[in-house]
């Protein structure tokens, strides 16, 4: 039997399966639309809650439609200094962003690719921080802050900000950097490539997809972080978003409308950032993995 | 057996910075509330040595301190539970779907979403059947009233319904992670199987699995991290109640710190959990050394 | 390599963090004293410092750019600055739990904004004792300020007869109640606490929901056991007795009200899901119709005025029970208020600030139909400015005053206080025997008191 002939009977046997796998096939379309449904459901729900009207609202019937479109609700929520609080949001996140990925990836690829003593070390020194919270840290942050005088500057929420989030990054990182072959980098340096050119030119290109994952990671957790930005922020032109929604919850009133409109104002950029981007990261991503 | 051989300027120049920022932001503020959980100090005022009389008590005589432990446990154990599941809706989405770009979008909103939107949206969703609550009105309408509970207030099921909610907002954040990593074995393996006739599910044992050993390893890591700082979805939805029904570590932690003003002994928490985090860190290594071993 | 040093400066001023805070403890009070001193020198020195410019942190609790108090308040501080073109004035407006946790953090290193905001009694204890905030004793004896206060109201701000804080508010508990819903259902207004019980049954047999409230936020309950054990108790003060020795919480009055309370919770007056109802989800079930009664410090009035219910509500004190206790004596509130910073970097322009800010406050609020409930005197008709029945009611309840306690977040210190409120919030999720509650009180009492 030559090669052509079984690549033919498998194309048979699968042509087959494909047309037995049709009802499964059905199913399991069925299957992740309906997980669509419950996933993108709450986002449309919000949209419905942040047009309602307080009583509408804590009425709580899930499915009805608003009686008429409160768009007070939105220019409400625009009172609250919206564009400021965005700018500042989206100049801490990408600041902090782009340290987390600057510094740890040249932390891990030294940790995966140096040859030195201490490299282990580092990486357990690492890990015990993986995990913790950042709430427990806010007193003792306080005070090393006011002693460097960063109280209420941007860099009072950059600074932790990158510093919780490199734990994780390293730790992706490195374990992505390890399993690049030597081979690479033993012809860069016969070529007489340094370890700066080596890694700004081989590694990091090559370690998109990891790179995105930390992006996400970090992005997600301090998009919405609020209880280091409210303690370490109070200076009304400094403050993020996360101030926005809860400037409308006061001591004895709520607008939840206008707390609504507020979260989909919030959410708004980093969704439609999140839908242009999609095709790039897991194009990025496999654009990786191919040259990996 | 790392090959290239450097200076230790360039070590330093590579490690330093990333290092210098952890360490000053993270290790030692964790070293400063594992000093002060041997104060007796509120948190404002004078405070006082007392050395392990704080781990004391929370050992021997909290009553919300172990049941709070082992609500962190389990909502560690069910979050890891999530990532097979979202493992197989990544295989899903890779052998059925043509462009599955959207999908794994969609599912990963929620992750966006702030928790605020997520407690106000299940809130409302587990509410009792009288004040709207879709749940138990769907409950109702099916034939299945002896079901229905007041979700959130009943101390036997709140905490059931507050992992629910973490599995529900994660599931998207642990399916794309588990389908980039898909993407990254290599089509021509694939392609080698199927001459060999591995199809299917035998194809994702004996290819995917092994290949996305580290991705899983990664999830598996991050589900443990996001249960141990459940801490705002329990705030938003129960605020840890009724009377410690649903507290965890983290929320045991802050009503100490901050409300009973007690930040010496909240702070002797914070030094147990992160002990548990470095149990948890070894124990994960551990394991999937193991794994990686038996299957590489 | 510039930028190393940088970084490595940085760690060694965390470390040098780390010991401070080792030390911080005990060393910080001096300089607390200090300031406390310059204070009473600091009226020579206004005169020098007039000019400068000078930024006043104003952290606060009126975030909501809805809410009547954030308009009144930008209202004032806008006209100040314009009068004192040198002084500018940051607001950092935070809801009521974050303020409270940020102004702990920022105690904790001694970094308190010119003006925060503290809570009466027992809960500013802690912030006076460590010596964080300013004596406000002669800046409230200038341009008459301490005479625009209710009598008596400054002292739950005072200590060792210095004043601390000034309030914005001073309210008592009453029940509100649904007019429409009472005839409805064909029930008065109940005299005793037993009256109610039946109220609250017929109400539940015709399927109107009794009473709302906000467990989630655990002192709603609280605020309401309160007042049945200053019932009980057959007048105020079981708490201080508790204090100093002279009674425990195994007393009979305290036990009574425990029963009192779990009778009204056995009856169904309290929606299902109580806990997971905050403060406000709760009151959203009174504004909106929902539920027929409603236990609430006044401050409640201007929210159901705005709701629409408006028009069909009345108000009524808390009744006897078994016999016992005054129904003019109330749970009274003393409301959140401002406090200066000991460390003021800005001493006298921030006093000179908040004088001037209080004296105008009860003006502003009456005009803004916010002055049921405020600590202030008013001068001026309500009933001729437009203020609706309701708040007239209100303010005819506060005539009838006689006494009574505060609430149990006041009185105790806030590790006894946690462990009340949770065996409160107790009683909502499973019945439990009077005799245990109590047990859970005194433990917790002597646990928190050694």
């Amino acid at each position: 039997m030559n090669t052509s002939s079984v690549v033919q009977l498998n194309q048979q046997t699968a042509t087959a399966r494909r047309r037995r796998f049709s009802v499964a096939k059905t199913i399991v379309i069925l299957f992740l639309s309906l997980l669509v449904v419950t996933q993108v459901y709450p986002l449309l729900w919000l949209v419905l809650y942040s047009l309602k009207t307080n009583e509408e609202i804590l009425s709580g019937s899930f499915f009805a439609l608003p009686h008429s479109f409160q768009w007070s609700n939105y220019s409400a929520a625009l009172e609250g200094n919206y564009v400021r609080y965005l700018l500042n949001s989206l100049f801490v996140t990408s600041v902090t962003m782009a340290a987390v990925i600057l510094l740890s990836s040249l932390c891990a690829f030294a940790i995966s690719r140096f040859r030195w003593k201490y490299g282990q070390v580092v990486m357990l020194l690492f890990l015990v921080g993986m995990m913790i919270p950042m709430q427990a840290t806010l007193l003792p942050l306080m005070i090393i802050f006011k002693n460097i005088h960063v109280l209420n500057t941007h860099l009072s929420l950059i600074l932790p900000y990158v510093a919780f989030a490199m734990p994780i990054a390293v730790f992706i990182l490195s374990g992505f950097m390890r399993s690049i072959p030597h081979e690479i980098e033993e012809s860069a340096v016969m070529d007489g490539a340094n370890v700066g050119r080596i890694f700004w030119s081989i590694i990091l290109p090559v370690s998109v997809p990891p790179v995105m994952t930390v992006c996400i990671l970090t992005f997600i957790n301090i998009w919405n972080e609020y209880i280091l930005a409210a303690t370490f922020i109070s200076s009304e032109k400094l403050k993020t978003l996360p101030f926005g929604v809860n400037s409308f919850v006061s001591q004895y009133s709520v607008n939840y409308g206008a707390i609504g409109a507020y979260l989909v104002l919030g959410a708004l950029p980093v969704i439609i950032i999140y839908f242009l981007l999609a095709d790039k990261i897991t194009q990025g991503m496999v654009a990786g993995a191919v040259k990996g | 057996m790392n090959v290239l051989k450097v200076s230790r300027l360039t070590i330093a120049a590579f490690v330093l910075p990333c290092l210098i920022i952890y360490v000053g932001i993270v290790f030692v503020p964790i070293i400063v509330s594992m000093y002060s959980g041997l104060l007796d100090w509120n948190g404002i005022g004078e405070s006082k040595f007392i050395g392990l009389e704080n781990f004391r008590n929370l050992f021997f005589h909290d009553p919300v301190f172990w049941p709070s432990v082992r609500r962190t446990l389990m909502f560690a154990v069910f979050s890891m539970a999530e990532i097979p599941v979202a493992l197989l809706v990544a295989i899903l989405l890779k052998r059925y779907v043509r462009r599955p770009n959207f999908l794994v979008s969609s599912y990963f909103l929620p992750v966006i979403l702030s928790v605020v939107v997520v407690g106000q949206l299940w809130k409302t969703i587990y509410n009792p059947a009288s004040m709207g609550g879709m749940l138990n009105q769907v409950l109702t309408t099916i034939g299945l009233e002896s079901w229905t509970h007041t979700w959130l207030t009943e101390p036997a099921v709140a905490m059931y319904s507050l992992y629910f909610v973490a599995l529900w907002q994660y599931l998207g954040y642990h399916t794309l992670i588990q389908y980039t990593g898909i993407l990254n074995v290599p089509e021509e393996i694939y392609e080698a199987a199927r001459i060999d006739g591995a199809e299917g599910f035998t194809a994702d044992r004996y290819i995917t699995f092994p290949n996305i050993i580290p991705i899983f390893k990664i999830s598996i890591v991050l589900a443990f991290i996001g249960s141990l700082q459940s801490f705002d979805m329990v705030m938003v939805m129960t605020g840890g109640g009724p009377a410690h029904a649903t507290d965890v570590i983290s929320t045991h932690m802050y009503n100490m710190s901050f409300l009973s003003m007690k930040y010496g002994y909240g702070s002797s928490i914070a030094a147990f959990l992160v002990v548990l985090c470095l149990a948890a860190t070894f124990l994960i290594n551990l394991i999937f050394s193991k794994l990686e071993k038996r299957f590489s | 390599m510039a930028k190393m040093s940088k970084l490595l400066s940085l760690v060694m001023t965390g470390t040098l963090a780390l010991s401070l805070t080792a030390c911080g403890g005990g060393s910080k009070t001096d300089e607390g004293s200090t300031s406390s001193n310059a204070s009473g020198t600091s009226s020579n020195t206004t005169e020098t410092v007039k000019e400068k410019n000078v930024t006043i942190t104003f952290q606060n609790i009126y975030p909501d750019p809805t809410d009547p108090k954030n308009k009144l308040m930008n209202k004032l501080v806008k006209q100040y600055e314009t009068d004192h073109p040198n002084i500018k004035i940051e607001l950092d407006s935070l809801n009521t739990d974050q303020q409270k946790l940020k102004l702990k953090t920022q105690a904790a290193s001694k970094e308190v904004p010119d003006i925060t905001v503290v809570n009466p009694a027992a809960q500013m204890q802690p912030f006076v004792d460590a010596k964080l905030l300013a004596p406000l004793n002669d800046m409230l004896d200038q341009n008459g300020l301490k005479d625009t206060f209710q009598d008596g109201l400054l002292d739950w701000y005072s200590f060792d007869g210095n004043t601390y804080a000034l309030p914005d508010g001073n309210n008592i508990g009453v029940v509100y109640y649904n007019k429409e819903l009472f005839d409805k259902a064909g029930v008065k207004v109940p005299t005793t606490f037993e009256e109610m019980l039946d109220v609250v049954k017929t109400l539940k047999s015709q399927k109107i929901q009794p009473m709302a409230i906000g467990e989630k936020d655990s002192w709603t309950g609280s605020f309401l056991f309160m007042n049945m054990l200053l019932r009980t108790n057959n007048g105020p003060g079981f708490l201080k007795d508790v204090v100093d020795k002279k009674k425990t919480f195994d007393d009979p009055a305290f036990k009574e009200a425990v029963d009192a309370f779990e009778n009204l919770v056995q009856a169904g007056a309290f929606q299902d899901g109580a806990t997971s109802f905050d403060y406000n989800a709760g009151e959203n079930l009174f504004k909106t119709g929902k539920a027929a009664m409603y236990y609430m410090g006044t401050w409640a009035t201007g929210g159901i005025e705005t709701s629409s219910v408006n028009g069909k509500v009345g108000v009524f004190k808390f009744p006897t029970i078994n016999g016992k206790g005054n129904p003019d004596e109330f749970m009274l509130a003393p409301g959140s208020a401002f406090a200066i910073s000991a460390d003021s970097k800005h001493l006298d322009e921030t006093k000179a600030f908040l004088n001037w800010f209080m004296i105008n406050f009860p003006k502003e609020a009456f005009e803004a139909k916010g002055a049921v409930g405020i600590g202030q005197k008013v001068d001026g008709d309500f009933k001729a400015a437009g203020y609706s029945d309701m708040a007239m009611d209100v303010l005819g309840l506060f005539k009838d005053v006689k006494g009574g306690d505060l609430a149990f977040d006041n009185t105790m210190n806030p590790g006894t206080a946690q462990v009340h409120l949770t065996s409160i919030q107790n009683l909502f999720a499973q019945k439990k025997d009077a005799t245990e509650v109590a047990k859970e009180h005194q433990a917790a009492f002597e646990a928190n008191n050694k």
